[in-house]
């Protein structure tokens, strides 16, 4: 085997390893190999910076509080202790349960997700009724729901929903909607302008979602965006 | 919106034990992360435990980041994804359920952020239109899916070895192209 041969092979696996496809004894012998060897290091980061515009595709959610909270306490057990005793203390204390009550009704209102009021509706509609969603936008979330009330993607299949902002030459794609009837999308910063007078439209499109960045399928419905 | 500058800055300063600029980070990229979650593990309690997972990952290793050759979200999303993936392995323990694997396909969320500039977007996409459409499908399912060769094979419809060379194939043409 050649020297250039030996190094497609490792372009190859580094590939393979970037994507995940090796099973757990193969992926733990090219880690070894990894360990040791900086130029497979490099093919690897190589390849994950290549193939990262794919996870555009995976979509924005807001994970609830709690999350943080436990990563905390399993990274750092003694403040959370500290904060404990510090509460069981002023608790503790009957001058200082009336600070502990103010703490109780402040916390709440910090912690509470923000109210989901929307300002911006739209009711995307195909002309048969055969697909039927309403989406909605709150600007102090930044949070676009969607909701389809009717119809599905045909077999084999996705929809994909995108934002035509006023005036704008090409749609914009807000990615492909989960099979999920309801879900909350955070727009991109340089998006929320747009919504107010944009329009939003419905197509079908491949696995994956459209491959060109513009609607490749048919455009099944289509609605304004007004405000309530 | 958090740039790129802001998000290398916070992983520098993590990696210093700043934890406030752990809150900070986690803050600006949770959302991202829990959905690369979301969509590989298809449940929200381990979605859960694999961000959890990822976030003690990323404060552990910040300290390494300056000299692994990352762009910052391109290092918290590849760290987030392999911990999402070996979770799901761990759960499957590697037998492939057939009748599972076709009731995943088009599951999932996927609305997309501006992660990534949009010419490096569009030159990955350039490249995998240049495979056959099946091929570049497979390249995307095991990306966004996280599905394995045993779980390709089982999708397409296809033996496993024809997968691994299909794919092995398709990262080869990718790899040109990319680099072309």
């Amino acid at each position: 085997m050649t020297q250039e041969d030996d190094t497609n092979d490792d372009v190859t696996l580094a590939g393979e390893y970037a994507l995940h496809l090796m099973d757990a004894a193969q992926r733990r012998a090219f880690q070894a190999r990894l360990d040791a060897e900086p130029a497979l290091r490099r093919l690897v980061v190589e390849w994950d910076e290549q193939l990262v515009p794919l996870a555009d595709n995976f979509a924005d959610v807001r994970p609830p509080k709690a999350v943080k909270s436990r990563i905390d306490a399993v990274l750092f057990p003694a403040a959370a202790k500290q904060s404990w005793s510090l509460w069981r203390v002023l608790a503790g204390s009957a001058a200082a349960a009336v600070i502990a009550v103010a703490v109780l009704v402040t916390i709440p209102q910090d912690e509470a997700p923000l109210p989901f009021t929307p300002s911006l509706a739209a009711e995307i509609v195909a002309e048969d009724q055969s697909l039927v969603v309403l989406a909605s936008y709150a600007p102090e979330t930044g949070i676009l729901r969607v909701d389809r009330q009717a119809g599905a993607a045909p077999s084999g299949r996705v929809l994909e929903l995108w934002l035509i902002a006023e005036g704008a030459p090409a749609p914009v794609s807000l990615g492909v909607l989960p099979e999920d009837a309801v879900t909350d999308i955070t727009l991109p910063a340089d998006l929320i302008a747009a919504i107010a007078g944009g329009t939003l439209a419905i197509s079908e499109e491949p696995f994956g979602g459209s491959p060109t960045g513009t609607p490749t399928g048919t455009v099944l419905a289509v609605g304004a965006v007004t405000a309530i | 919106m958090t740039t790129r500058e802001d998000v290398e800055n916070l992983i520098q300063r993590v990696g210093l034990g700043d934890r406030a600029a752990f809150s900070a980070l986690y803050d600006a990229t949770s959302a991202k992360l829990f959905g690369v979650c979301l969509r590989i593990l298809n449940d929200r309690a381990e979605a859960e435990d694999a961000l959890q997972d990822a976030f003690v990952r990323i404060w552990q290793k910040a300290g390494s980041y300056a000299v692994n050759g990352y762009s910052p979200m391109t290092w918290l999303i590849t760290l987030t994804r392999n911990l999402a993936i070996d979770r799901l392995r761990a759960r499957k323990g590697g037998a492939v359920d057939i009748d599972e694997v076709h009731d995943l396909k088009d599951t999932g969320p996927t609305p997309e952020a501006a992660a990534v500039a949009a010419s490096e977007r569009s030159r990955l996409d350039g490249c995998l239109n240049e495979l056959d459409a099946d091929r570049a499908d497979a390249v995307r399912g095991a990306y966004l899916e996280g599905y394995s060769y045993d779980e390709l094979a089982a999708r397409f419809d296809v033996p496993l070895n024809t997968m691994r060379t299909w794919l092995r194939r398709s990262l080869i043409k990718l790899k040109e192209c990319l680099s072309a």
